[in-house]
């Protein structure tokens, strides 16, 4: 019954969802002018006379009929993969500062979007973790929103029954080798522990992508004064129960950016250590531009 | 300034440790949610700031601090002068009328006086100058203790009469105390009578310091009467500039008829105006008051004395009545004077208006309506005065003093042997007594009285043979007065004479009812002024007094000013009648000048300052709140912030009132009042149309902008103004104060409920009109108005 209901609420939040992420990939659609290369793949692409080299059953008879040379048919390139998608979760996605969206919101988002380009592109889209699902054609579309708002379960409360699960790392999950991954989340972990979770999907061995979304408060603590800094959810390691009692906030901002900068740069370097991409989003800028360069980095690959 | 409490000024010792105390401990930190909270974790130790309490909230602090210690220390702005001497303070006090204008200033002096011996501890004794209400002449008081003082002094008012400097001399001279300090509070006018001997007995009592009034106590003498007009007259002390006064005629029933001003030039004592009423209206002025502040020397009660008479006079002669030489009414127009008001018409016209005196010149009164009315007029207290003549000799009526006799008698004709005859002396009960009669004044004809009916009248003039002349009789109040002669010169050389106009005049005078109280019958008080010219019941110290003494009388406890007599003949006594004209008083040599109109009031800042504090205070908590992040963005607790703060407020102005040192300021209700306001309909001040809310947005917006057009048409083309119009609920909002409500009903809505009927029931019951618009729908169907 519960779950019923949770279900019913979370159908009438889906198609704002579904149309925010087609609006946001059409945007990205307009502009992708990729791919138009040979490769292996099912439509039609170009003929070309044939070469010495090429094997014999690739010689297209019908066209190669109808003159006196021999052509082949290549086929455009279809990235006939699978792609990982995964959102991190988590008090800490669920946070956000006043007039910025919660990171999570904006993950989820920014995974629809890449989701539906990728499907449009006739791509295996694949959510990280999650129960079985269609994952390709026009289907897959809602059936992955309805697993991620399932992912992000009924918010109850802050203590309650609904406080969503804490992942901030992906899950060690078997998977295609050579797919590709996309990890959205704050990656706000020690580097170490990243490290390891990346060290896992490097031996499978995978490549994808780290989208590292963060909250303009996170990005400049923008706070005054003296103020106690809590966790919204449970308290990292290393930290004191009550939080952190910081007498002026202005007096840290510095090392704060400095530290900042060097967590960003460290995922940084553990992605290239992989072959890896990372980049950075931030909940007030607006979703079309990450996702675009998120599409292109696929894309490109 | 002082402190009256300096040695809670050593609180101030203790700054420095608040100052430490308020450092050394941080406002509460406010808390804030932040995922990244790891990477601030080890931050804390490398950076090096101190907690400490923002600068400006210290500040904050230690001023609020500061002001309430010197509240608390209770300081005194303007202080009086320090007392001299080191003994007690005599404060000697001119409480005579002179005093009552400016009283305010003098008893905020004395209690200035009374603080600082308080302040000083010393004892202090109380001198008024004036007789007291029960007689007692001036005598010192105390010493007694400042509070009771205090007291005393509150218990104070200023007397209807002037001081008695002379008793207040000897009160003086028996005082003995060393190192006295003496504060005079003069009221600057010269006492003809002990002034020399009071002023070197107050140099003689201590050191003295002389608070005068800058003069300002002017009297209002009794006015003249010139040529049947008042002028009112004032004096007062001369000045170098000139002053203007108001003069307030008043009625009985205490409205003003009229404001007169009189100007008093530079360096002149006196100065007169006339009243400027019609007659009608000044007989109605009781009262003669200076505007501003009332003193009894600036009060004039007006007696029947001043009262001018309406003589109304009527003949049967018509039209020649008053033809010149040859008229009646003639020779009464001239023998009445100026000072009279004589009004000449037809006998019902005259009797529809008030009327002092009647005269009627040989008019038959017509049995019926026309004698009854006469009658009624004189046992009202009319006076009727008739003249004979043909017509009264051939129809005698009873409104007659005697009972005449048919025949007239014929003296001196070509067919008789006498002579004309000459008036005998008046006698002494007559109200012409004393008047001389001139020998040339004849009789030839006259109307005789039958000798058995002047038992019953009284007869005030009579000819030399006895016979009557002049014959009364009193009806009911009033009085009928007969001349046996006509009021021409056809009867008697009477009219020609100049005892005409004095006889005239003696009975126009008898109409007012005082003329016949004898010089040595005594007046008891009946109503006695106070200082400030109110009348008010008389104390046990009044004693009646002679008519005779009246106009020369001395106002004191004994014969207070005021009314004297009897009901119906009160007879004034006024101060300007009786006191000379006010002269400033030579200054004291050797005392020290005060100026009472300069001083100020010692002003305590300590209530002030205790407000400052807790205001600051306030803020100081608003500040910490703020601080915490308490007030941070949430709507509730800003209105429940803000609430706290008018309350704060309302509380501070209660405890300023309860302190009750000066009145409770106005600023401090104005959040009642916008709170006031703010309940207040728009419409309950202008009158707008309204409609009725249908919950249809599109409907309603079309309503309100369809009534806004009409409400700007109407108030262009005519002169209704109407305010932008209003959408009401019937039965939610008082439909009470729209003239128009317009109904669009639209289809689907079910019927109003019931309350909303009922309201509608009330608005049409009242003359409300509704305006339903179905908008084409079926005007019979549902909800459209037909379950009313």
């Amino acid at each position: 019954m519960d779950a019923a209901l949770a279900a019913e609420a979370l159908g009438g939040t889906l198609p704002p969802l579904l149309v925010a992420a087609e609006r946001v990939a059409a945007t990205v659609a307009q502009g992708v002018h990729g791919r138009r290369r040979t490769g292996r793949g099912d439509s039609f692409w170009q003929y070309r006379p044939f070469a010495e080299g090429d094997a014999a059953q690739r010689v297209d008879w019908r066209q190669s009929a109808r003159s006196d040379r021999l052509f082949v048919r290549e086929t455009e390139w279809e990235a006939a993969q699978t792609v990982y998608l995964w959102v991190a979760d988590g008090a800490g996605m669920r946070w956000h500062s006043a007039g910025a969206p919660p990171k999570r919101d904006r993950a989820v988002l920014l995974t629809m979007a890449l989701a539906s380009l990728l499907l449009r592109a006739g791509e295996h889209v694949r959510l990280l973790g999650s129960a079985p699902h269609p994952a390709s054609g026009r289907p897959a579309l809602p059936a992955i929103a309805t697993l991620l708002g399932q992912q992000a379960g009924p918010e109850r409360g802050p203590h309650g029954q609904g406080r969503p699960p804490e992942q901030a790392l992906p899950p060690r999950l078997p998977m295609a080798r050579h797919a590709h991954v996309v990890l959205m989340g704050d990656f706000l972990e020690p580097l170490s522990d990243i490290r390891e979770a990346m060290a896992y999907f490097a031996a499978i061995p995978v490549t994808g992508h780290i989208l590292q979304v963060i909250d303009p408060a996170e990005a400049e603590l923008p706070f005054r004064g003296r103020i106690r800094f809590e966790g919204p959810g449970r308290t990292p390691k290393g930290v004191a129960g009550g939080g952190i009692l910081v007498p002026r906030v202005e007096d840290i901002r510095a090392a704060y950016h400095e530290r900042l900068a060097d967590q960003i740069a460290g995922i940084a370097a553990i992605a290239a250590a992989s072959g890896w991409r990372a980049s950075l989003h931030r909940t007030d800028h607006p979703p079309g531009a990450a996702l675009l360069s998120l599409y292109e980095a696929l894309a490109n690959r | 300034m002082i402190f009256a409490q300096p040695w809670l000024l050593v609180a101030f010792a203790a700054l420095p440790v608040i100052w430490w105390l308020v450092r050394a401990s941080p406002p509460a930190p406010r808390t804030q949610l932040f995922p990244a909270l790891r990477l601030l974790a080890d931050l804390r130790a490398t950076v090096e700031s101190p907690e400490r309490t923002p600068p400006w909230l210290l500040i904050l602090r230690l001023v609020a601090a500061s002001c309430l210690i010197l509240g608390l220390a209770d300081p005194i702005l303007d202080p009086g002068h320090g007392l001299p001497g080191t003994g007690p303070l005599l404060i000697v006090l001119d409480d005579g009328w002179a005093a009552a204008a400016d009283w305010p200033d003098r008893t905020a002096a004395a209690a200035a006086a009374i603080a600082a011996a308080g302040r000083a501890e010393r004892p202090v004794a109380l001198l008024t100058t004036a007789p007291s209400a029960d007689g007692r002449a001036p005598a010192i008081e105390g010493p007694m203790p400042p509070a009771a003082a205090e007291a005393r002094l509150a218990a104070l008012t200023p007397l209807p009469w002037p001081p008695d400097h002379a008793a207040a001399a000897r009160a003086l001279g028996s005082w003995h105390e060393p190192g006295t300090a003496v504060l005079f509070i003069d009221n600057g006018l010269r006492d003809p009578a002990g002034d020399t001997a009071f002023r070197a007995a107050l140099r003689g009592a201590g050191t003295l310091t002389d608070a005068r009034a800058a003069g300002t106590a002017a009297l209002l003498q009794t006015p003249v009467s010139v040529n049947g007009h008042l002028i009112l007259r004032l004096a007062a002390a001369p000045q170098r500039i000139a002053r203007s006064y108001d003069v307030l005629a008043q009625g009985s029933d205490g409205r003003t008829l009229n404001r007169v001003t009189i100007t008093l030039p530079a360096k002149a004592g006196a100065a007169q105006a006339p009243l400027g009423l019609p007659t009608v209206l000044a007989n109605g002025v009781t009262r003669l008051q200076l505007a501003g502040s009332p003193t009894a020397g600036g009060t004039v009660l007006l007696d029947d004395q001043w009262r001018r008479r309406i003589v109304g006079l009527a003949s049967a002669a018509g039209d020649a009545a008053d033809a010149p030489l040859t008229g009646p009414l003639y020779y009464l127009n001239r023998a009445l004077g100026p000072d009279m008001e004589i009004r000449h018409r037809p006998l019902d016209q005259l009797l529809a208006q008030p009327l002092s005196v009647l005269i009627l010149s040989d008019r038959p009164l017509a049995p019926g309506p026309e004698r009854d009315a006469v009658a009624r007029f004189v046992q009202r207290g009319g006076l009727l005065i008739r003249f004979g003549g043909p017509l009264t000799a051939e129809t005698p009526d009873p409104l007659l003093p005697v009972h005449l006799l048919q025949q007239d008698r014929s003296l001196g004709g070509a067919l008789s042997w006498n002579k004309p005859e000459h008036l005998a002396l008046f006698p002494a009960t007559s109200p012409f007594a004393g008047l001389a009669v001139p020998k040339d004044v004849t009789v030839s004809r006259q109307l005789l009285a039958d000798p058995a009916s002047l038992a019953a009248a009284s007869v005030w003039a009579t000819l030399t043979d006895g016979t009557p002349l002049v014959s009364a009789a009193p009806l009911g109040q009033g009085r009928i007065v007969l001349f046996h002669v006509t009021a021409d010169a056809d009867w008697s050389s009477l009219p020609l004479s100049g005892l005409f106009p004095e006889m005239l005049d003696r009975l126009v005078r008898l109409a007012s009812g005082i003329a016949d109280v004898g010089g040595d019958a005594r007046l008891a008080p009946a109503e006695i002024m106070n200082g400030y010219g109110d009348l008010g019941a008389p104390n046990a110290a009044a004693q009646p007094i002679r008519v005779d003494d009246l106009p020369l009388a001395a106002p004191s406890p004994k014969t207070p000013p005021g009314l004297y007599g009897p009901a119906g003949g009160r007879r004034a006594f006024n101060l300007g009648a009786v006191l000379p004209p006010p002269e400033a008083a030579p200054t004291i040599p050797g005392a020290a000048r005060q100026d009472l109109a300069g001083t100020r009031a010692e002003r305590p800042l300590g209530p002030w300052l205790v407000a400052a504090a807790l205001l600051l205070l306030a803020v100081d908590l608003l500040a910490s709140l703020a601080l915490r992040g308490a007030l941070k963005g949430s709507g509730p607790r800003l209105a429940r912030a803000g609430r706290a703060m008018v309350l704060l407020g309302l509380g501070l102005s209660m405890a300023r009132a309860a302190h009750a040192a000066a009145p409770v300021q106005a600023p401090m209700q104005a959040p009642v009042q916008a709170a006031v306001q703010a309940a207040v309909p728009p419409c309950a001040l202008a009158t707008c149309l309204a409609y009725v809310l249908t919950g249809d947005s599109t409907v309603d917006r079309l309503s309100h902008d369809g009534l806004a057009s009409l409400s700007d048409f109407v108030t262009s083309r005519s002169a209704a103004i109407l305010a932008p119009p209003v959408g009401v609920s019937p039965g939610r909002d008082d439909l009470s104060l729209y003239p128009l409500l317009y109904w669009p009903i639209i289809p689907g809505d079910g019927l109003p409920s019931a309350t909303a009927i009922a309201a509608l029931n009330r608005f049409m019951e009242n003359g409300g009109i509704i305006l339903i618009d179905t908008e084409g729908g079926d005007s019979g169907g549902q909800g459209s108005g037909a379950g009313m």
